[in-house]
């Protein structure tokens, strides 16, 4: 008798403690997840190596979780199953962003910390990171283009939708930069900008059309990482090497040919990984509680010193730009 | 002698493919006038590299709307049949030619096939709902059991392979350039190969027996099920060629940059007279159709459709060239029934 009260008294001891247990590791152990356009870019194949890294270091239930292929509806029904499994912070990487934006609202509406990446213009987040400023990095690749234009000649641009959010406002600013900056270069009036639904070869065709019809353009802008190279690829088949040009993101070792050849002379990136993990950070961050104002650092490189956009309250902006040429193309390891 | 040609007039009337002819060479003509580029050397032959592909998947689709089927998962069985192929080369660092990696995606591509022939042909599922799930799994595997994310090396022989031309075109005025690539030579064997079956032989009016009343059929001696299964089976292979040339051509693996073609294609093969429910149709007209589809989405930009309205105009070019044929079946359908009241099969 004696001997089953101690047991009885060390049961109730011991259970509150195991609960307790439970409790303090379920405070810690935010589950964040990572939401890319899809999984099979190589761009968020990179970007799950930045969550995954994270992940390892921190400890945290921390992982990448993207659709099968790129599709705005398909992203937004995934975003769906995540609230209503719970999970404590989502970060998107949007591919259509009015699509998306009831349902983030709905995200936000049962509690979830909601970071997106590539989407300044959405309402419904609790902040948006972008590497850069969007302005600044569409000058970045104007700088490129024009560098390899010889600062001279018509050009367009070239983005994965009119929908795309960041994609759109860099060819935006580019043809501002060029307006100031480039006299000599021209906008092609009678086709702005295209759209390569972020296809290479879609790209491909594309620009293949555009050097047929307008026969004076020289160069094109791109802003998805299949745009440049779908465009090298036109210009190497149509014998326009040294003709025309383009310049726009792209990844290293997938354009090593390309740039080694001198078909494209630039590319500008940011890494994906970087800015996988940097959402992330960010979403600690406001778990914890801790307020988010003036300048911001998140712990990783190029987001050391974010401040917010000018005039928004939302988005946060980087200094995380690189240029890839011939010469460094192997230095980064993607 | 009049009246030959006044009955040979009246027959071609009743088909089909005049009428997709003739839109095809007004779609041609609005484009010379809006571009000036579209008879151009170089031009014709992007627009016949531009065929290989959607022409290959619109020869199988063909084959089984003839039967009476549909088939929505030739994208998904292409994509994984080749990318499987790809990367199984690349990692036993293959450097020979690209025939092997046409056998080996062929030899998937059958078996592939059969999974949906089997289901189809010998279980007497719905085509759609097979093929719908035939799909989902063909993703699924390369999602998950191939891990899938973009090649952008692919080994020499098929890098060979895709670059190779038989011609250049080389427009004198402007001085662009057009590679005419090796990949047609697959795409005009099929095609040969598809029609010579279709119709002479015994299976190829199987197909068409089928299609047009299953118990018919099967009451005139012919084996549905092995026809039906056999047909899937050869439908799986072409669209893994199709695959294989895709790669080639783009010089790269994507594995889902092929899915979401199968409506167009389908729509092609519809546009071009091929009666949706099956027994009706010709290898020309469907070609005709594919053809419309291709150009359409390869000269927006040469007719100078602002980018905002490109989908609304391809979409509408598809329901008016449906309509169109859709019309004609309906019309010749019912003077058909007026004269006789038996279903007849025709080519």
């Amino acid at each position: 008798m004696k001997k089953l009260m101690i047991l009885m008294v060390i049961v109730l001891m011991v259970v509150p403690m195991v609960f307790a247990a439970g409790q303090a590791e379920k405070k810690t152990g935010y589950e964040i997840v990572v939401v890319p356009k899809d999984a099979s870019n190589p761009w968020f194949v990179r970007m799950k190596v930045g969550v995954d890294e994270y992940a390892k270091a921190t400890g945290l239930n921390v992982y990448q979780k993207g659709t099968a292929q790129i599709d705005a509806t398909l992203q937004a029904q995934l975003i769906q199953d995540l609230i209503a499994q719970g999970v404590d912070a989502l970060c998107v990487v949007p591919v259509d962003l009015e699509s998306l934006e009831p349902v983030l609202a709905q995200a936000k509406k049962a509690g979830i910390v909601v970071i997106t990446h590539e989407g300044s213009a959405l309402e419904n987040v609790d902040y948006d990171i972008e590497a850069f400023s969007n302005a600044g990095y569409g000058a970045f690749i104007m700088d490129n283009l024009a560098e390899a234009m010889n600062y001279e000649g018509v050009y367009t641009t070239m983005v994965a939708s009119l929908t795309n959010g960041s994609h759109n406002e860099w060819a935006d600013a580019g043809v501002a930069h060029q307006k100031e900056a480039y006299p000599k270069m021209q906008l092609l009036a009678a086709e702005k900008r295209i759209e390569s639904f972020d296809n290479g070869d879609v790209a491909y065709n594309g620009a293949k059309e555009l050097f047929k019809k307008y026969p004076n353009l020289k160069g094109i802008m791109g802003t998805s990482s299949y745009d440049a190279p779908g465009v090298a690829r036109a210009i190497e088949e149509l014998g326009l090497i040294g003709k025309a040009f383009t310049s726009g993101t792209g990844m290293p070792l997938d354009n090593a040919a390309l740039l080694e050849s001198g078909v494209v002379k630039s590319l500008t990136l940011w890494d994906p990984a970087l800015a996988g993990k940097a959402m992330i950070a960010l979403a600690v961050q406001v778990l914890d509680g801790k307020k988010i104002e003036g300048v911001v650092d998140l712990g990783v490189d190029g987001y050391t010193n974010m401040k917010f956009k000018p005039g928004s309250k939302t988005v946060l902006e980087g200094e995380g730009w690189i240029v890839i040429n011939a010469k460094n193309v192997y230095d980064f390891g993607f | 002698m009049k009246t030959t040609i006044t009955n040979t007039l009246r027959k071609l009337s009743r088909r089909n493919e005049p009428y997709i002819f003739l839109v095809l060479m007004l779609l041609c003509v609005l484009i010379e006038i809006r571009s000036g580029q579209f008879f151009s050397s170089n031009n014709l032959v992007d627009i016949a590299s531009a065929l290989v592909v959607p022409g290959l998947f619109a020869i199988g689709a063909f084959m089984v709307i003839i039967s009476g089927g549909i088939d929505v998962s030739f994208p998904a069985l292409a994509s994984l049949s080749v990318y499987a192929t790809t990367k199984f080369l690349l990692d036993m660092n293959y450097q020979g030619g690209v025939w092997l990696a046409i056998l080996i995606a062929l030899a998937l591509g059958a078996i592939l096939g059969a999974f949906n022939g089997l289901f189809i042909g010998y279980f007497r599922l719905p085509a759609l709902i097979v093929t719908l799930g035939s799909s989902s799994v063909f993703k699924g595997v390369m999602q998950g059991a191939l891990n899938s994310k973009q090649l952008t090396i692919i080994p020499i022989g098929m890098k060979d392979f895709g670059t190779s031309s038989l011609f250049i075109a080389r427009n004198p005025v402007s001085g662009l350039t057009s590679r005419m690539p090796v990949a047609i030579i697959a795409f005009l064997v099929v095609l040969f190969l598809v029609y010579f079956m279709m119709r002479y032989t015994m299976f190829g009016r199987g197909i068409y027996g089928i299609g047009g009343s299953e118990t018919s059929a099967h009451r005139a001696g012919f084996g549905v099920r092995n026809t039906k299964f056999i047909m899937y089976v050869m439908v799986g292979m072409i669209a893994s060629l199709a695959g294989v040339m895709r790669v080639c051509m783009m010089q790269q693996a994507h594995p889902t940059n092929m899915l979401g073609m199968e409506m167009n294609i389908i729509a092609g093969v519809v546009l071009g007279g091929t009666a949706i429910t099956g027994g009706r149709g010709t290898l020309l007209g469907c070609m005709l159709g594919t053809l419309l589809i291709v150009i359409v989405e390869n000269s927006l930009i040469l007719i100078g459709v602002p980018t905002s309205w490109k989908s609304v105009f391809t979409g509408l070019l598809i329901i008016i060239g449906t309509g169109v044929s859709a019309y004609q079946v309906s019309h010749m359908n019912r003077v058909r029934s007026a004269k006789t009241p038996a279903k007849e099969v025709v080519a």
